[in-house]
Parts: structure tokens; C-alpha cells; sequence
């Protein structure tokens, strides 16, 4: 299994949960965070004086699919969250081993 | 010499006056003699003073009737009053017949006539009369000047003519009477009681003057009645024991009077034993009885003591008409009076958040009980109520448990009646926590927070204090969601019902705008914050097409802001917070920086209103040909009658023409200008407006490509100028042209005032000066934030003419004491270069720091 983590913008959440739902992925979490890539943020200016925007709101969106499933989620999650400016996002995936459910304490060796 | 048509009346009159005086007197002479002259014998000496006091008045009236301007309204334009013990019904043999005479208007021959014919019939009769003639409109210096008066008022009571004039004269001043009345009270027994040595033990006791005297019993009753009229059987030596000690008082002093044979009132060693013998205190011996008196007079001036020195400690502190606080907040002091007269509650309330106090218990029990027995037109009878009410919801600590208390006990539903559609009401969804009455009033306590320095948002808090009306901010968020009794589309719904309520408040036309825009569109702000991409231009632009102006962004911000913090506690994170705060800033800058590149387009719909809608003296072409060229911005300040005056006025100006008016508003004058441009032409207006000591508060000044400039300002005439001196609007317009035409030296008019401005106030802040030249594709933008001083916005727009500059177009702002002004600005057409900018930049921080 793996655990998909994509960074995109905030208005593309709806926009990504939907492309999942339709691939019957319902499980995600969903942070609101803030950081920059390229994007960098820039300097806003509010009455002459300038204050530093370089943490950007994003959102991160958390799956944790089969290996099948793998590449179908990274194309719905792109496909769905792609402007094409600077700022849309990142897609990370990271390998999951075990995982734990917490209200019986049962393993699951995957 | 007698007035021959008055003698006959009066000779008639007097023998009776005389005959019903002289038995009266004797009646309680002999009550006296009989020790019996307490508070009933004083009141029937009092009545038939009264007697003869409205029947004087009767052949006063007659005698001067025919001099009266009006003589229908005769039983209206005068009043007699009995003042102090006469007022209170305690007439003493010898006392003085205090009475205030008032009228409702100048008192003139008739008035004068009538003062003769009354008081000298009662002079004749021997009765030292203290009197005090008062026209209605002098009544608050009359009450100011005097604390005795103001006393003396507090007992006042009609005896003839229009007894209406007593309540608009002690009301013709403000709800601080009772505290002033209070305050004027404290002193004067203070300095009575030091010339005592501040002991009542006297050998030879004034029974008057001296501490535990009638002064002081009077003086306990007196602060009772102003503040709390139940404390004086709470505490003290109780109600049963004060009037035990008055009616000896009485007896005694009535003794005195009888005894001495004039108004003495010390109960010297010998009038001790006369006194004793009629009040029949038991002894074989005169010194027994004198013992025995003494001992009951003392006992009785230590219950009067404790009594003053008890209500003098714990009554509560008038402040305002009917209401005072104490120990459990603000609350009225006729609870039965108050009860009847709901136009009075909503001032309970507001004194509550002024002294930052609850409303107490009692009073909300009250206003609950009452509440349901009136319609909503009685708590609001007048304008100056409705004004009221919208002045009440300024933002203010306290504003937010206040309004909750009105709202437990039924009052805001009464003040609103559209609130109580969502009293309690549940509408189930993820985010909210509170029912929605609860969550609208707990936005209103997220505004109130951002007083608050150590508020976490503090960022937006200086919006609030820039806002013009921040009062009809809360106003909207009262109504924001009112519209959730129905199950869709809450904002129309809402705003359907804010629109009932702004004509039921008659709020005015930009007021109630304002309203209707935050409620309809109270959600729109949040839409584009949190679910749109904000970094996109687009975004922003269109997010501004609906805001418009800076002050409907501001207060839609701060809206925004409030009401998904009123969510729920988790619901305002600090990732939204910065979400919200970038959409405000891009905006506004879009807003102040860019709108010189938009220009209006003939083919919008708004243009096509304006000249359907025009009048029959204006052409389309003319309209539109007026409108061409211009921002976009434009359109959004002002209203279509205002477009088609510029119109008019813009086919006056001719070459050289110019054309100015005034026109007052609501909170400012405005003053409008349409010329043609020339060098130094905006500075020039505002320095004269300067000169003349106007506080500029806003402003707007736009260019058009054909070289027509259109300028407005709104100022405050600090000195009252235009008011005080007539015909002074046609002046003020002659200055500008001369101004502007080069005929009258602005700067020579304003240097004295600026050395003065500059001596008194210090820049507080540092003035911060900021160029732009990415924001527009047309101009340079300089944005200037510095104190607020006189003759700054001269001193700003002349350096920039000096440098070379064209200014085409302005916004000037001040918010609170800080002057926020955008300049557009251009150089030989172009936009400045660096080294211009690098110029420009340092000669205004020289300038604005006072350093040239």
C-alpha cells in the first residue's frame, strides 16, 4: 500500500475529493497547511508598506490506496488540482508497511 | 401707582387673599401653640397658599391677556411652581414662599405685565416671597449655574397655569441632572455641616441648619428619591424612625416660629423651655422638661444622621434620566414610571455599556414583564429614538452582553421584530455549533474583541476603527442570517427582512445601501477567500467588481471575519484568517492602485441606466460623451443624480470656465468642482479648504483624457464657518475660483495656520511614502500614510506639482487620525522613472517630517 500525499490549492480540494470519489477512494484526510515550492510567495504591499507572503495557504490532501491503485489516484489527483500556473501543487508518495487500528489495537501487515 | 385694569380685580382680591391667608396663619398658630404643628398643620397652611397663589394667577392672566401674542395658546405660555418646603407642602408660619414662575417663550410686555400684577398683589400681603423667573429656553444655565435652584428643583411643584412647563423646563437639560443634582447636594451639606463643627450636639441646636436638622432629613429623602427611593428602609434608622424625627422636627420649628415671631429656627436655652412646656414633656421643673425635650430632639438628630450618612454611603450613582447604577448594575429608579414608558429602555441599555456595567436583575425583570404589552412603534416613537437605537450598536465592550440581556427579556425582538424569526432556531449542518440567534449575536462579540490590543486578530482591528459608520456593520450582522427561518437562499430572504427594518428606521439612503449590500452579500466574501483561487487575478478583480469601494470592502472584511469566527471556537483557523486577510489586501490594492486603467465602457449597463433614466434638459450624447473617459470608479461613488449635475455642469465650463458647488451632507460638506486642469489646480483647492480651517476628510479627484477635472471633497467645517457666517457657501465658491484661477495666493493665506498647526501637533508616526509603478499600466501611484495634520494634503499635492508631476487622479481618506492618500500621477505623460520616484519619495518624507 501506499500513502499518496498531494499539496494543492485550496480551491482545488472539492475538485480532487470528487475525482477520488469517483474512484471509490471515501477515506482522506484533509489539512489545511501552509508552505511554498518553486512558488516561493512574494512580498504584498498594504498602504506602502510592505509584509512577506511567503508561506502560502495550501491544502493537503492524505490517501492510503493498493499499489494498483497507485497511478490512477496520482492522475485523478493531477488532474484535478492542475491550473497549469506556478502554485499548483506537489504529489507525494510514500510506502506504507503496517498500520494499526486504534479502537481494537489490531495489526495489519501489508 | 396702581394699574387701572388691574386695581379693581385686585382690590377685590386682596381683601380676600387676606381674609383666607390671615385665618390659614392663624389655624396653624394655634396648632402651634398647641404643639400640634407638624406635617398636617403645614400642609393646610400650604393649601391655602396655594389658594391664593392660583387665584393671583387668575387675575394676572385676565389682567394681561390682551398683550399676548397668542391667546389660545394662553393656558400654555406660562407656569407657577412652588419651590422647597412650599413645594413639599411644609409651610412654617414665617417661612418664605419660594416660587418659580416660568414661560415658554420671551417674556416681553405681556410677561412683564403679568409678573407685575402676580407678585405684587403677594408682596402686599406681608409673604416674603423668594421667586425666580425663568424663560423655557434658559432652563440648562439656569440649572447649570446654580446648585441651590438645582436643588430646590427637585421639589418643585405646579400650583397654577401650564403644569407642563415644569417637566420641559427640569428636562430641557441632559440625564445628568440627577447626578449633578446629587453632587450640588454633597456640598452643600459638607459645608453646612462644618459650620457646625460637624456635631450634631449642640447646646443650642439650629434645628433647620444643624447636622441631624431638617436640612439633613430633607437631604436623605432627597438622594433616596434620585437614586434608589427603597433605600431609606434598608439601612439607616429606618423609615418608621425618619418620619418620627420629622414630624418632631416640624413640631418644634413650627414653635419657634410662633415664639420669635419671624423665621428663627435655633432652638436657643430659652425657647427650649417654651418649647418643652407646649410640647408637654413631663417635669416638675422647667429644666426637667428641658432635659426631657433635648433628649428626644438629640435622639431624633441622631436618627436623621444615620439615616443622611447611610443613604449618602450606599446610593447608588445617578446617571442619566431615571437610571442609576449600583452595586448590581444599572438599573431605574422609578421602576413604575419606567415600566410605562418603553421609549426610555433602550437608554438603560446603553448606559449599561457606557459605564461597562450589567443591567441589573430587577430592571431586566421589568423589561420582560412590560415588554410584550407594547407595539414595536412605542420603543421608538421619534427619529431621534430610531437615531439612537442605530447609535447604540456602535461597536464597544459590552455591546455584546448587552444585547444579549435585550434579547433574554424580549426587548431586541421588540427593537427587531424580524429577529424574532430565528429566536432559538436549529439548522443542522457540519460547521455550526450555536442556534442562530446565539451565532449572529456572537459575531457581534467577535467585533467588539477586536478593541481588545491583545485581540489575535489584531491585523484587521485598525479596519474597524477606519470604518465611517462602523454602527451599521453590527446593524448588518444582526440581520445577516435573520433569513434562516426559511430553509433556502437565507441571504435574500434576509436581506428582504434588513429592508423592512431600514424603512422602518428611516435610516438614510446611503445608510441603508450599505445594509442591504453587506446582508445580500454576506457570503460572498468567504466563497471567494476559501474556495477560490486567490493568487488569480481574476479572483480579485471580480471580487472588487462586487465590493466597489473601499469602505463596503472594509466593513464586508470585518463581516466575513465575525461570522465564520461565530461558527464554532475551531472555525476561524489561522490559515483562513491569512486566507481572508490576502483577499482584503489584494482587493483593496485593486481597489486604490488599479481602477486608473479601467475606464468606463459605453456598453455597460449601468451607463445605459444613466441615460435612459436621464432628465429631458440632458442629451444622450452629452451624457455619454460626459462619461467617456472616466474611471470605472466613477459610477460607484455617485448616484445618478449627482451624474447628471456633473453634466450640466460640465457644458458650463467653458475654456477657462469653472464650476463649483457646495452641498451639506449628513456627517460632512461636500464640495464639488469641474474645470479644466491646470498646473497646481487640486492643491490650490485644498489648501483654501485648509485656510479656512476645514478638516478634509475624503475625497476623490478624477482627469479625463479631454482634460476636464473632476474634484470632490468632503470636509468638516471644524470652525464652523459656513454655519455661523450667512451667505458664506457663495464666498467660499468665489475663493475657490480665485484660487484656482491664480487670482487669491493660497500659500500666504495658509502659512500662518500651518506654523500654528505645526507648533501644536508633533508627528506622532512616522509618514510612510510608497511608489509604485506595476499596478497601473498607466500611472505611478504614490501611497502616502502619515498623521492626519492641517493643510497636508496642500502641502502633498503642491510638492508633487513642483517636481513636474501631473496629479490625475486622488483618493484621500482619513481614518481616525491618519491620512491615507493614494495619488496617481504621471510626468510628461509618462510614467516616473526610478530616479524620479527616488525624488519624489525623499522631498515628500522631507515634507511630511516638517524638514522643508
Amino acid at each position: 500500500m501506499k500513502l499518496i500525499k498531494a499539496i494543492v490549492r485550496p480551491n482545488k480540494v472539492e475538485d480532487v475529493k470528487s475525482a477520488l470519489e469517483k474512484l471509490q477512494i471515501s477515506g482522506m484526510t484533509i489539512t489545511e497547511v501552509r508552505g511554498h515550492g518553486k512558488q516561493k510567495g512574494h512580498t504584498a504591499i498594504y498602504r506602502g508598506q510592505e509584509y512577506n507572503v511567503s508561506l502560502l495557504p495550501k491544502m493537503e490532501i492524505e490517501v492510503v490506496v493498493h499499489d494498483a491503485m497507485v497511478e490512477e489516484t496520482i492522475r485523478a489527483m493531477i488532474g484535478a488540482a492542475r491550473t497549469g500556473e506556478i502554485g499548483d501543487g506537489r504529489v507525494f508518495v510514500v510506502p506504507v508497511t503496517e498500520t494499526y487500528r486504534i479502537r481494537t489495537g489490531e495489526r495489519e501487515v501489508v | 401707582m396702581s394699574d387701572p385694569r388691574v386695581a379693581p380685580h385686585v382690590t377685590q382680591w386682596q381683601a380676600t387673599a387676606r381674609e383666607r391667608i390671615c385665618r390659614a396663619q392663624d389655624e396653624l398658630a394655634t396648632a402651634a401653640a398647641r404643639g400640634e404643628g407638624g406635617r398636617e398643620a403645614l400642609r393646610l397652611y400650604a393649601d391655602a397658599m396655594d389658594e391664593v397663589v392660583e387665584q393671583l394667577y387668575a387675575h394676572a392672566s385676565i389682567g394681561s391677556a390682551s398683550e399676548r401674542p397668542d391667546p389660545i395658546a394662553s393656558s400654555e405660555w406660562v407656569g407657577v411652581f412652588a419651590l422647597g418646603g412650599y413645594g413639599r407642602r411644609q409651610l412654617w408660619l414665617h417661612s418664605d414662599v419660594d416660587l418659580l414662575v416660568v414661560f415658554a417663550d420671551p417674556i416681553g410686555a405681556a410677561g412683564q405685565r403679568f409678573l407685575q400684577a402676580f407678585f405684587n398683589p403677594l408682596w402686599d400681603l406681608g409673604l416674603t416671597v423668594g421667586h425666580h423667573v425663568r424663560e423655557l429656553k434658559d432652563a440648562s444655565a439656569s440649572i447649570e449655574d446654580n446648585p441651590e435652584f438645582l436643588l430646590a428643583l427637585t421639589d418643585a411643584r405646579a400650583v397654577a397655569g401650564s403644569a407642563a412647563l415644569l417637566d420641559r423646563f427640569a428636562h430641557a437639560n441632559d440625564g445628568r441632572a440627577a447626578a449633578r443634582t446629587l453632587s450640588a447636594l454633597k456640598s452643600l451639606i459638607e459645608e453646612r455641616h462644618a459650620r457646625f463643627n460637624d456635631t450634631l450636639y449642640q447646646l443650642e441646636p439650629d434645628v433647620k441648619d444643624a447636622p441631624g436638622g431638617l436640612r439633613d432629613l430633607f437631604a436623605a429623602f432627597t438622594v433616596a428619591r434620585l437614586s434608589d427611593p427603597t433605600l431609606l428602609g434598608q439601612g439607616g434608622a429606618g423609615l418608621k424612625a425618619l418620619h418620627d424625627a420629622e414630624e418632631f422636627l416640624f413640631r418644634v420649628r413650627s414653635i419657634l416660629h410662633l415664639e420669635s415671631k419671624r423665621n428663627a429656627n435655633v432652638l436657643t436655652h430659652e425657647l427650649q423651655e417654651r418649647a418643652a412646656e407646649r410640647l408637654g414633656y413631663p417635669g416638675a421643673t422647667a429644666r426637667q422638661r428641658v432635659e426631657r425635650l433635648m433628649s428626644a430632639y438629640f435622639r431624633h438628630a441622631r436618627a436623621v444622621d444615620r439615616s443622611l450618612r447611610w443613604v449618602l454611603r450606599a446610593s447608588p450613582l445617578p446617571i442619566g434620566t431615571n437610571l442609576v447604577q449600583g452595586p448590581d448594575g444599572v438599573r431605574f429608579v422609578d421602576v413604575g414610571d419606567a415600566a410605562n414608558r418603553p421609549d426610555t429602555w433602550l437608554a438603560l441599555f446603553d448606559a449599561a455599556v457606557d459605564r461597562g456595567a450589567p443591567v441589573a436583575g430587577e430592571a431586566l425583570a421589568m423589561v420582560a414583564e412590560h415588554a410584550p404589552r407594547f407595539s414595536p412603534e412605542t420603543f421608538l416613537p421619534t427619529a431621534a429614538h430610531r437615531a439612537a437605537l442605530v447609535a447604540f450598536l456602535t461597536p464597544r465592550p459590552g455591546l455584546y452582553a448587552r444585547l444579549s440581556e435585550m434579547h433574554d427579556c424580549g426587548l431586541l425582538g421588540q427593537l427587531f421584530p424580524e429577529f424574532k424569526a430565528i429566536t432559538s432556531r436549529v439548522v443542522r449542518d457540519f460547521y455550526h455549533k450555536y442556534t442562530v440567534d446565539e451565532h449572529t449575536l456572537l459575531t457581534i462579540r467577535n467585533i467588539e474583541r477586536l478593541l481588545d490590543p491583545a485581540s489575535p486578530r489584531r491585523r484587521f482591528a485598525p479596519i474597524l476603527g477606519e470604518l465611517d459608520a462602523p454602527q451599521l456593520l453590527v446593524l448588518a450582522l444582526l440581520y445577516h442570517d435573520v433569513g434562516k427561518w426559511r430553509d433556502d437562499d437565507h441571504h435574500i430572504e434576509s436581506c428582504r427582512m434588513a429592508q423592512q427594518m431600514i424603512s422602518r428606521l428611516e435610516l438614510s439612503d446611503d445608510a441603508g445601501a450599505m445594509v442591504e449590500f453587506l446582508v445580500l452579500h454576506h457570503l460572498k466574501m468567504s466563497l471567494a477567500a476559501f474556495r477560490r483561487d486567490t493568487e488569480d487575478p481574476e479572483v480579485v478583480r471580480q471580487f472588487a467588481d462586487i465590493v466597489g469601494v473601499e469602505e463596503r470592502l472594509k466593513m464586508l472584511c470585518l463581516m466575513t471575519l465575525a461570522d465564520v469566527e461565530a461558527v464554532s471556537p475551531e472555525s476561524l483557523t489561522n490559515w483562513k484568517e491569512e486566507l481572508l486577510w490576502r483577499l482584503y489586501v489584494d482587493t483593496y490594492n485593486r481597489l486604490t492602485l488599479s481602477y486608473g486603467d479601467e475606464v468606463i465602457d459605453e456598453r455597460e449597463s449601468r451607463v445605459d441606466e444613466i441615460i435612459a433614466g436621464r432628465p429631458a434638459d440632458l442629451a444622450a450624447d452629452e451624457t455619454r460623451r460626459f462619461l467617456e473617459g472616466l474611471p470605472r470608479r466613477y459610477l460607484r461613488l455617485f448616484a445618478r443624480q449627482d451624474v447628471y449635475h456633473h453634466v450640466r455642469l460640465a457644458r458650463d465650463v467653458g475654456a477657462n470656465g469653472i464650476g463649483a458647488w457646495i452641498q451639506p451632507k449628513a456627517e460632512a460638506v461636500e464640495l464639488t468642482v469641474l474645470t479644466r486642469d491646470r498646473p497646481y489646480l487640486f492643491s490650490n483647492i485644498s489648501g483654501l479648504l485648509s485656510s479656512y480651517g476645514m478638516d478634509i476628510l475624503r475625497g476623490f479627484a478624477f482627469t479625463k483624457p479631454d482634460g476636464l477635472v473632476l474634484d470632490m471633497f468632503a470636509f468638516h467645517d471644524a470652525e464652523r464657518f459656513l454655519e455661523l457666517n450667512p451667505g458664506s457657501d457663495e464666498q467660499l465658491l468665489r475663493a475657490v475660483e480665485d484660487a484656482i484661477v491664480g487670482r487669491l495666493d493660497v500659500d500666504k493665506r495658509l502659512r500662518g495656520r500651518e506654523e500654528g498647526a505645526f507648533r501644536r501637533a508633533l508627528p506622532r508616526m512616522a509618514p510612510v511614502v510608497h511608489c509604485d509603478n506595476d499596478s497601473s499600466r498607466r500611472y505611478t501611484i504614490v501611497e502616502i500614510v502619515a498623521d492626519d495634520a492641517h493643510g497636508l494634503l496642500y502641502r502633498m499635492s503642491r510638492t508633487m506639482s513642483e517636481l513636474g508631476c501631473e496629479v490625475d487622479l486622488v483618493l484621500i481618506a482619513t481614518e481616525g487620525r491618519r491620512a491615507v492618500d493614494v495619488f496617481h500621477l504621471t510626468r510628461e505623460a509618462q510614467k516616473l522613472t526610478a530616479a524620479q520616484q527616488e525624488e519624489l519619495t525623499a522631498t515628500l518624507q522631507r515634507v511630511l517630517e516638517g524638514r522643508s
